[in-house]
């Protein structure tokens, strides 16, 4: 769905010599005063599957916001590809990328970006619009869109009558309109205190049921990394330093600094039971889980019982897990 | 797009700050040397230094009076646009009166109603019809048409111009460059290159006015794009659209507001120039307020001053577009009108009142109506000649004032100017931009001073008089005013800045002076100075004291919070916290007003010379009155004019920005 291949973005005076050479791994300061250059982002590689929700987490300068903005070349990357359904992005014309633009991507915007002179249903018509769809189609599309996130009849509103929740709630509602294949998020909740941001992050899984999209989401929030991605992707000094599922970020992180950041996070709320489980066994049995079901999820049901609970895939038993396994992972945690 | 990091900060190291120390030891030394030769070459501006551009302005005078009809540039450029302008005019003009009075108040109610509410709708039609009432109607409409279209041209002018700079940075400097040098460029200026072009009725009026008119046009266009969010023009981009669907879709709806500002300041420059622009020979009410300022008719110029007031308050009002956010409760309940329904109204009420003023013979405007005020005027101005300009216990009257500014303080300072050797002023100036930016300034001083030494001279005061000596009377002029003003000024607007009372003691008389056009300032000065060089430096004083002080305490009230509670919470009286954190962090902010202010000194100094004032001013007003004379000598003075207005201007400029940023390049 999307492919990204060695891309680098150099800021500063003739940006392509750096690209790749042995100056590109300076110090930062130095590089800056020799050359007046900044690596923003540098041999990024990656592929998000159809449907996959794939998460870039970092801290502010790390230069996520960089790359997802070149996904779409809203910053021009200064070398390498991308490849967005097969489409060349990097080597489009400025009407293919228009097109790709209009059809196949869309991006929701950290401080919503909702345009203050036009109404809800005009702001959420803004990509149709743009296509040259009709005003009636385009204002009848909005609306429906509108009420899939939870604005039902509030498209006569200006953005400025609304809480910062509803604002994003219509830049997501813009972003679903055009019905685009992927779904470009810019730290979407971070300007929302944390109630809310969770409420949205609910939001997202659920779209997620009802809309099947490949996403990409840009976050500084771990736990919220955690709580939507298929896979993690944590960037520093712009560039990857570890790839994987959230679990194998907590449990395998690559390197200290990923480690540093992950240590806060319980284990057993990464972990999945299939980790943990013994060999299946002969009942009797407190009851089931999933396999996947995270270790958290399962301790009320393993706690309750002196009797192990079964693990079920595809409605077979897979293993079983006992309060052994539960308090191991939890014992971890302390150390 | 996002993220720019192209221009990156160095640090200022060791060495940099020796070499600095170093080069201000041999900027001492050498600015010493300099001004010890300057003392020992000759006194006066050799004559040898004559360029002869007064001969050669006039040659050009002669020659595009003499190939009107022949040479290419008038017959394809100028000749066709003088046209275009006069007919404009001319129409706008006999449109207006065909509506009549109340037809104009009609339509100026009807937009003022759609774009301000009920509020604005009554003030509007208020002040049009009370320039009926105290001036005369039909010579106010040729100075509304005269205005009309000078403010429609600097707006199909100046947003597209606007538009382009905010697209692109190189062309934002080039133009910020001219419109820099049009601002500082006083009035007069203009005035004998535009009769060269565009020689008959409106049309040079016409064009003075957009030339002074459009700088804001252009200014707010650009600076309500740029000030487009960075993220919604990432949002248009990201869905796709073309530069112009951003353009018209996203950047320009939400510039309209500074757009709208740009309108309304476009027109408040348009009304403090129109006056002025009569002088070339318009006809309206600005050259009836003109005349009787010169003959001190005090009566009349209020009258008529009064009118274009009342008139720039109109137009002000309904323009302004923004609803107070104080109205009365009852007034928010009724509807904004829809634009449709007040169009329909205006258009209506408009073609009635044509067909009614035809059928039934109105006059202009009903003489029953019309008060003259004039002899009223008149009778305080006695009043005040016996009791305020004199006779008035322990200061003796303004008379006295007067006096002592012009023997005690204007005559030593010009004397002394004209005492020195001229070099030694020229080196002196440059000294003073070396301190203040660098070599690189001081180069620029020295460049506008020598070459006003090259404008020649012109006959006076029993001999010649060179525009050296004029441009030194000037500048003793705008000296004073400027030290007066700030002395003044500086005060008021600290205290402003600090006191929310005095602020809001001080807001309707700043809002006022706000809108009224410089020429107004010089009738009541004529009212307590009668005429001279004191007038002219008190009619600076009180046209450029309520800027002076509304930019103090802007500037004083942009510093940011949390320093000043910082500095509050350690202790610190409000005394202190205001010496040692609002103040010095206002500095820059306030010396920034302090070179607007001295901008619009200058501009006043010159327009001074309408109350005798003299100097550069009069050379360049009495060339549009003879230019087949006195032109030359008025390209000479205006030339002078520009340069001592750049000289100035870099000069205080500079004072603004930190010397730290700027030595270097």
């Amino acid at each position: 769905m999307i492919s990204v291949r060695d891309l680098w973005k150099v800021y500063g005076p003739r940006a392509n010599r750096i690209v790749g050479s042995p100056e590109a791994d300076l110090p930062r300061g130095e590089l800056q005063q020799r050359f007046g250059n900044v690596v923003a982002m540098r041999d990024v590689n990656l592929d998000v599957a159809p449907g996959e929700v794939f998460v870039v987490m970092g801290l502010s300068g790390s230069g996520k916001s960089t790359l997802i903005r070149c996904i779409t070349r809203l910053i021009e990357p200064t070398s390498g590809q991308v490849i967005v359904e097969g489409d060349d992005v990097t080597a489009a014309s400025a009407a293919e990328l228009l097109q790709i633009r209009r059809h196949k991507v869309s991006m929701v915007f950290q401080h919503f970006g909702l345009l203050p002179h036009r109404t809800l249903l005009d702001n959420v018509a803004f990509g149709l619009e743009l296509r040259g769809m009709n005003r009636t189609a385009r204002r009848e599309r909005a609306a429906q869109t509108l009420e899939l996130v939870g604005l039902p009849g509030m498209g006569d509103y200006k953005p400025h009558q609304l809480s910062g929740g509803q604002q994003q709630r219509v830049g997501l509602a813009r972003a679903l309109a055009t019905d685009p294949d992927i779904m470009l998020f810019d730290e979407p909740f971070s300007a929302l205190d944390p109630l809310i941001r969770r409420e949205m992050q609910d939001e997202i899984v659920r779209l997620r049921r009802e809309v099947r999209k490949t996403m990409m989401f840009i976050t500084h929030d771990l736990s919220e990394a955690l709580r939507l991605g298929d896979r993690i992707a944590i960037m520093r000094d712009g560039r990857f330093v570890q790839v994987g599922t959230p679990t194998e970020v907590v449990l395998e992180p690559a390197d200290e600094y990923v480690a540093n950041f992950v240590r806060d996070v319980p284990r057993s709320h990464v972990v999945p039971v299939d980790a943990v489980m013994a060999p299946p066994a002969d009942g009797p049995y407190a009851g089931e889980v999933l396999a996947g079901t995270k270790v958290r999820d399962a301790v009320a049901l393993v706690a309750h019982s002196d009797l192990p609970v079964r693990v079920v895939r595809d409605g077979r038993t897979v293993g079983t897990l006992d309060r052994v396994g539960v308090l191991s992972v939890i014992a971890a945690e302390e150390l | 797009m996002a993220v720019s990091v192209e221009t990156l900060p160095t640090l200022v190291s060791d060495e940099v700050l020796i070499a600095r120390r170093r080069e201000r030891r041999i900027g001492f030394v050498v600015f010493t040397g300099l001004a010890v030769l300057a003392f020992v070459v000759p006194h006066e501006v050799p004559s040898w230094m004559d360029t002869g551009i007064q001969r050669w302005a006039q040659d050009r005078y002669r020659w595009s009076i003499l190939n009107r009809e022949s040479a290419l540039i008038f017959r394809w450029f100028f000749n066709p646009v003088t046209d275009a302008l006069n007919w404009s005019v001319e129409h706008a003009e006999s449109w207006l009166l065909a509506l009549r009075w109340p037809g104009v108040v009609a339509v100026t109610a009807a937009v003022g109603w759609r774009t301000g509410g009920v509020r604005a709708a009554i003030i509007g039609a208020a002040a049009m019809g009370g320039v009926g009432v105290i001036a005369d109607w039909d010579l106010a409409m040729r100075t509304l048409a005269i205005m009309l279209v000078a403010v429609l041209i600097a707006l199909l002018l100046g947003v597209p111009l606007g538009i382009l700079a905010a697209q692109s940075d190189r062309f934002e400097r080039v133009l910020r460059v001219v419109l820099d040098t049009a601002q500082v460029m006083p009035v007069f200026v203009y005035f004998s290159p535009l009769q060269v072009a565009f020689a008959l009725k409106f049309a040079p009026a016409v064009m003075a006015t957009v030339i002074y008119a459009l700088p804001p046009a252009v200014r707010l266009t650009n600076l309500g794009l740029r000030q487009v969010p960075v993220v919604a023009t990432e949002v248009a981009e990201s869905f796709g659209s073309t530069k112009l669907q951003r353009l018209f879709k996203v950047q320009l709806p939400m510039a309209r507001r500074s757009i709208l500002l740009g309108l309304n300041q476009v027109i408040m420059m348009a009304f403090a120039i129109v006056v002025l622009a009569a002088l070339l020979g318009t006809g309206d009410l600005g050259q009836e307020v003109l005349k009787a300022i010169q003959k001190t008719e005090v009566g009349t110029a209020f009258a008529a001053g009064m009118g274009v007031v009342l008139l720039a308050v109109a137009l002000d009002r309904v323009t302004t577009g923004e609803r107070p956010a104080h109205r009365l409760r009852l007034l928010n309940w009724l509807p904004r009108v829809p634009f449709r329904v007040a169009g329909a109204i205006a258009v209506g009420g408009a073609v009635a009142t044509v067909i009614a003023a035809r059928v039934f013979e109105w006059q202009q405007f009903p003489s029953w109506l019309t008060i003259d005020i004039a002899p009223t005027i008149d009778g305080w101005f006695d009043w005040a000649k016996n009791n305020v300009r004199k006779g008035v216990p322990v200061i003796g009257g303004t008379q006295a004032i007067s006096d002592f500014l012009t023997t005690w303080v204007l005559d030593p300072l010009r004397d002394f100017l004209w005492w020195l050797p001229w070099l030694v002023v020229v080196v002196g100036l440059a000294f003073v931009g070396w301190l203040s930016k660098g070599w690189r300034l001081a180069l620029t001083v020295t460049v506008c001073m020598v070459l006003i030494g090259t404008m020649g001279s012109i006959p006076g005061g029993g001999g010649r008089v060179t525009l050296w000596d004029l441009a030194m009377d000037t500048l003793s002029q705008v000296l004073v005013a400027i030290v007066l003003s700030v002395l003044i000024a500086l005060p008021l607007g600290i205290l402003a800045g600090r006191s929310d009372l005095v602020e809001r003691l001080l807001r309707p008389f700043l809002d006022i002076a706000q809108v009224l056009p410089q020429f107004v300032y010089l009738i009541p000065v004529v009212f307590l100075f009668s005429i001279g060089r004191a007038a002219g430096v008190a009619a600076c004083v009180v046209y450029a004291v309520p800027p002076c002080i509304r930019l103090t305490a802007l500037g004083m009230r942009e510093v940011a919070m949390p320093p000043r509670e910082a500095a509050i919470s350690f202790g610190a009286t409000g005394r202190q916290e205001m010496r040692f954190v609002q103040l010095p962090l206002a500095r820059k902010a306030i010396l920034l007003g302090i070179n607007q202010t001295l901008m619009m000194v200058l501009a006043t100094v010159i327009i001074a010379a309408l109350v005798g004032a003299g100097s550069l001013g009069l050379v360049a007003y009495e060339a549009t009155a003879k230019p087949n004379v006195k032109l030359g000598q008025g390209v000479a003075g205006g030339l002078s004019i520009v340069l001592l207005a750049i000289m100035l201007d870099r000069i205080t400029q500079a004072w603004g920005t930190s010397p730290d940023t700027d030595r270097r390049t």
